[in-house]
């Protein structure tokens, strides 16, 4: 007998649906680009997952009933410029789904968390697809011409707020000169934080890891700022600009690419938090959710395995 | 140019005797490989691998002359620790070698005994007792089931014994695979 | 009195709950079957033979050490049969029983015991009888209770385990709630045999009648009541002294090492049964629960088939799933051909349903927030299902306690505890195994070593005896006597031998 707390299904779900806030927030200012992302990362994730699953040799309807590729789908579409080409979502979402779940064993055997593999691949290997993001609204007929004939309109694509601030500063601007914050990115993330706390009143995530990550983000920042404010972001900007609140609460807290142990979450949320800081000002990329991610994934073995709880009835 | 020659040359000098020094001062007496090829054999010293005994099959699979199939005692999961140990492909069990039977023990039935002592040669682990005109017996918990004893008994008076799992050596399978 | 509590366990409703409980006296069984294996120990040998009519109460088999406890007949009648039947174990083998049919007197065996004046009994007597009344412990676990009194001699603190944790269960309940006269007086035995200077009688906070009855029954000071948070495992021997006590028991370790003693309340009130009433262990209550039928207590005799105890109920006629045990870490069961055992505290019948299937462990770690003794059942999972018994002793298999909380929470329904006990069987099998190899080739390799050294002392023994048969031959030289002249004479010998006999 099981007890009536929630299936793996039904967790799959539930993310999914704490998703829509932030979704909705990037609808307003952006339009129908992500909306038609999403459907077509969903309708890919479907299919690839279906055709690899009846490879392997397993009943393809219960492992797409699960949710978790639609999961992964719906984090990369929100990830990636919702006016970037179709075949962007649908290569990054096969990467994801193939190389980060799939070709490891299926859901519950990857180390790396699929969305970001992806993400990162896209990155690598598209740069200036993956750097041309939306700075208005683009209505559904404009959606549907710029990601699937590649029209161009005046005025839709530029780059993010963080990419803005990296190349004003690398150029020797100071902070004070720019703005350092973004009403579009700010609403999106407290969308998404809004989402997390319901994820997390739920019972569907733990809290260490959003708090650990969060905590993580706002010490390295204020430990850079005190180097450097004029050239480094204060703290309220590390929170609202760019995938952070995504990452606290959806991204960075996949069960199966994270830690374990309790005290291991702490120290995997803290870490991913750190290094984005870092990454941020002194990477080569403007946002480093997804690189911070993979980067602390491959250290979890090794953090679970020094982080084991105590054992009753032995010291 | 002339530079990156010594250098290099430097450095194979300094590397190859710190090679060398390592080689004498760590070197493994005697050879590992076949002292763990031996403890994975399940030690019947039946001969059905057509050597005569576990370590002397030990020995030619860590030289390689042998295959790591030819083991029937060890069923296929000791085929698969050999492969797994030697760090090569695993085979299935060849037949020609015999059947991989369940655990057996052998017992003597001792009407028929007539005190020969010709099993108690034959035994490679000396699980028999007895003496010449004397009824010889099985000590039960050494009989590895070799079978040895039992083509050279002239009365045919041994018999196998299968060895079932009992409600405290019982162990369960695991359930079914979980699907996807 | 408030206690402390232990971290993990999970709070579970209870699924089938009465209004009151109850227990049904079941009529005489026409037969009885007993096994001979017990929970513990080796198999008992039978001391009767078929067509022996034996007497209620009387010994019909027992091993040979003095650990294990002997089995009684729990009614009188013939012995029909000593042969393999079915037993509710979770691996389905049968194991040898001894039938009896019932004549239907239930003529009882004349038993010692004290009586009720066993304060001025020698304490080893006392155990000795409990020994001998066959009363290990009636919680589920089986453990010959003198065995545990026996080490448990000069212990300071009692505690009576009346918590019955697992969610459905209430045997000890009604145990408590109908019998608290019996189960006070036996915790004044067991303070009588150790000498603790106090009894602590731990009761889950939802049994406000049994903590009743039994308060009203108490005389006692030294006899004290504690009254625990609703929680499953809580039962569970080391976690409910730490609950009650704050003493970790070492893993590996045993309660009669901190100078602690816990005895279940069945078992108490059995060795009262068999102290002053001198009747050994024949009978016990179990519930029957499920959602097929009204739950209800029995008290039956050892040996009734659970088909007959679950016709006392009211149960429908619709197929059922079978469970030995609670709900938690029970056993499921395909027949009710099965006896009541010692150890059976309870029957599930449920309508039956269909199973959940697994699905893929996403590592969320919910397992190892309820496991009570902070394990990783994740981990342990991974492990073995791969096989790797070392990896699963690293992380400390030896210490679950397959209480199952972490089945329970797994969303993805995996049935984690089957894994662990498959882990422990094969754990005990490779070592065994390993043992045998190792010993196997010890004999080898001596037996090559005797065959050489044979023919070494073969070979010494010619060799000095050539030299022996050289000097000789050279002393006879000097001596001049040749080889020659000696077979020369030799030859005359047979010569002359030849003439006389012709």
């Amino acid at each position: 007998m099981y007890s009536t707390g929630l299936n793996t299904n039904q967790i799959m779900r539930q993310v999914i649906y704490a998703l829509a806030l932030g979704v909705s927030a990037s609808y307003i200012f952006f339009g129908w680009g992500i909306i038609i992302q999403i459907l077509l990362g969903v309708f890919s994730a479907l299919v690839i997952e279906a055709a690899f699953v009846v490879m392997r040799g397993r009943p393809a309807l219960e492992s797409i009933n699960d949710g978790s590729a639609v999961l992964t789908a719906v984090l990369l579409a929100i990830s990636i410029p919702s006016i970037a080409p179709w075949w962007i979502i649908v290569v990054g979402v096969a990467f994801a789904i193939i190389f980060g779940k799939q070709l490891y064993g299926g859901l519950g055997s990857n180390p790396f968390n699929p969305a970001m593999l992806g993400y990162a691949f896209l990155l690598i290997s598209y740069p200036l697809q993956m750097t041309t993001w939306p700075v208005d609204f683009s209505a559904f007929s404009q959606a549907i011409n710029i990601i699937f004939n590649a029209l161009s309109f005046d005025g839709l694509s530029g780059a993010t707020r963080l990419d803005e601030i990296k190349t004003g500063l690398s150029l020797g601007n100071n902070l004070a000169t720019m703005q350092v914050y973004s009403t579009s990115q700010a609403w999106i993330n407290a969308g998404f934080l809004v989402g997390g706390i319901y994820l997390l009143a739920r019972k569907v995530i733990f809290w260490h890891i959003p708090v650990a990550f969060l905590s993580g983000i706002v010490v390295m920042a204020l430990l850079v700022a005190v180097l450097d404010s004029q050239t480094h972001l204060p703290v309220q900007s590390h929170l609202m600009l760019g995938g952070t609140m995504l990452g606290a609460f959806f991204i960075a807290t996949d069960p199966v690419s994270a830690s374990t142990t309790p005290k291991g979450r702490l120290i995997y949320g803290f870490l991913i938090g750190v290094l984005i800081v870092v990454i941020r000002n002194y990477g080569g990329y403007p946002d480093g959710v997804a690189f911070a991610v993979l980067l602390i994934n491959m250290t979890v073995p090794l953090i679970d395995h020094y982080t084991q709880p105590k054992v009753f009835g032995r010291s | 140019m002339i530079e990156s020659v010594v250098i290099f040359s430097g450095l194979t000098l300094v590397l190859g005797l710190i090679l060398g020094y390592a080689a004498i001062r760590f070197k493994v007496k005697g050879n590992p490989l076949v002292d763990q090829i031996d403890s994975i054999l399940p030690q019947t010293q039946c001969g059905q691998c057509d050597f005569a005994g576990c370590r002397p099959y030990a020995e030619a699979l860590a030289k390689g002359e042998a295959q790591i199939n030819q083991c029937p005692p060890g069923g296929q999961e000791g085929a698969d620790a050999l492969a797994e140990l030697l760090n090569i492909e695993t085979l299935a069990l060849n037949e020609e070698h015999g059947e991989s039977n369940a655990r057996h023990v052998v017992y003597v039935d001792e009407k028929l005994c007539i005190g020969c002592t010709l099993c108690i040669q034959a035994c490679p682990v000396d699980a028999f007792v007895g003496a010449s005109k004397v009824m010889t017996t099985v000590i039960e918990e050494e009989c590895t089931g070799c079978d040895l004893c039992i083509p050279v008994c002239p009365v045919d008076c041994i018999y196998v014994r299968e060895i079932n799992p009992t409600l405290l050596t019982f162990v369960p399978t695991i359930p079914g695979e979980a699907h996807v | 009195m408030s206690s402390q509590s232990y971290p993990g366990g999970v709070v579970i409703a209870n699924p089938y709950p009465v209004d009151q409980v109850k227990i049904i006296q079941s009529p005489l069984p026409d037969k009885v079957v007993l096994p001979l294996q017990q929970r513990i120990g080796e198999e008992a040998l039978p001391c009767v033979e078929v067509g022996d009519r034996v007497l209620t109460g009387q010994v019909i088999a027992q091993t040979e050490d003095h650990f294990c406890v002997p089995i009684h007949a729990s009614i009188s009648g013939i012995v029909t049969a000593i042969d393999k039947q079915a037993i509710p174990h979770k691996s389905g083998l049968k194991a040898t029983c001894i039938s009896i049919e019932s004549d239907g007197q239930d003529e009882w065996i004349k038993s010692q015991g004290c009586g009720s004046d066993f304060l001025h009994c020698d304490k080893q007597t006392i155990i000795d009888y409990i020994q001998h009344s066959g009363i290990v412990g009636l919680g589920g676990a089986g453990f010959p209770s003198h065995a545990k009194l026996n080490k448990a001699i000069d212990c300071h603190t009692l505690i009576i385990n009346g918590t019955e944790c697992e969610p459905g269960m209430m045997c000890d309940e009604a145990l408590m709630q109908h019998h608290p006269r019996e189960v006070i007086r036996g915790v004044e035995i067991l303070l009588h045999i150790t000498g603790a200077q106090q009894a602590i009688i731990a009761i889950e906070n939802d049994k406000q009648e049994a903590y009743q009855s039994l308060l009203m029954f108490n005389h006692n000071d030294k006899i004290s009541f504690a009254q625990l948070p609703t929680k499953y495992t809580s039962g569970a021997e080391k976690l409910l002294i730490k609950a009650l006590l704050d003493v970790e028991i070492p893993s590996g370790g045993f309660a009669a090492d901190k100078g602690i003693l816990c005895q279940n309340v069945s078992s108490v009130k059995a060795i009262f049964d068999a102290v002053i009433d001198k009747r050994p262990l024949v009978s016990r209550i179990v519930t029957i629960t499920g959602d097929a039928l009204t739950p209800t207590n029995v008290e039956v005799r050892l040996g009734t088939s659970f088909e007959q105890v679950i016709s006392l109920t009211d149960v429908n006629n619709q197929a059922h799933d079978y469970r030995m045990g609670g709900m938690m870490m029970g056993v499921d069961i395909e027949t009710t051909q099965m006896p009541i055992c010692k150890i059976t505290n309870c029957i599930f019948v449920n309508n039956k349903t269909l199973k959940q299937p697994a699905k893929e462990c996403i590592r969320c770690n919910t397992c190892n927030t309820v496991c009570p003794i902070g394990l990783l059942p994740q981990q342990l999972y991974w492990h073995a299902k791969s096989e790797n018994i070392e990896k699963c002793t690293d992380y400390h298999l030896s210490d679950c306690i397959e209480c199952a909380c972490c089945s329970y929470v797994c969303p993805s329904n995996i049935d984690l505890v089957s894994y662990f006990s498959f882990a422990k069987a094969l754990d005990k099998k490779q070592t065994a195994d390993q043992e045998r190899i190792d010993i196997a080739r010890d004999r080898f390799e001596f037996r090559e070593y005797r065959l050489d050294r044979n023919k070494e002392e073969r070979s010494q023994m010619m060799a000095e005896k050539k030299q022996a048969l050289k000097e000789k031959m050279a002393k006879d030289k000097e001596q001049g006597l040749e080889q020659t002249d000696k077979i020369a004479q030799a030859m005359a010998r047979v010569k002359k031998t030849k003439e006389d006999n012709v």
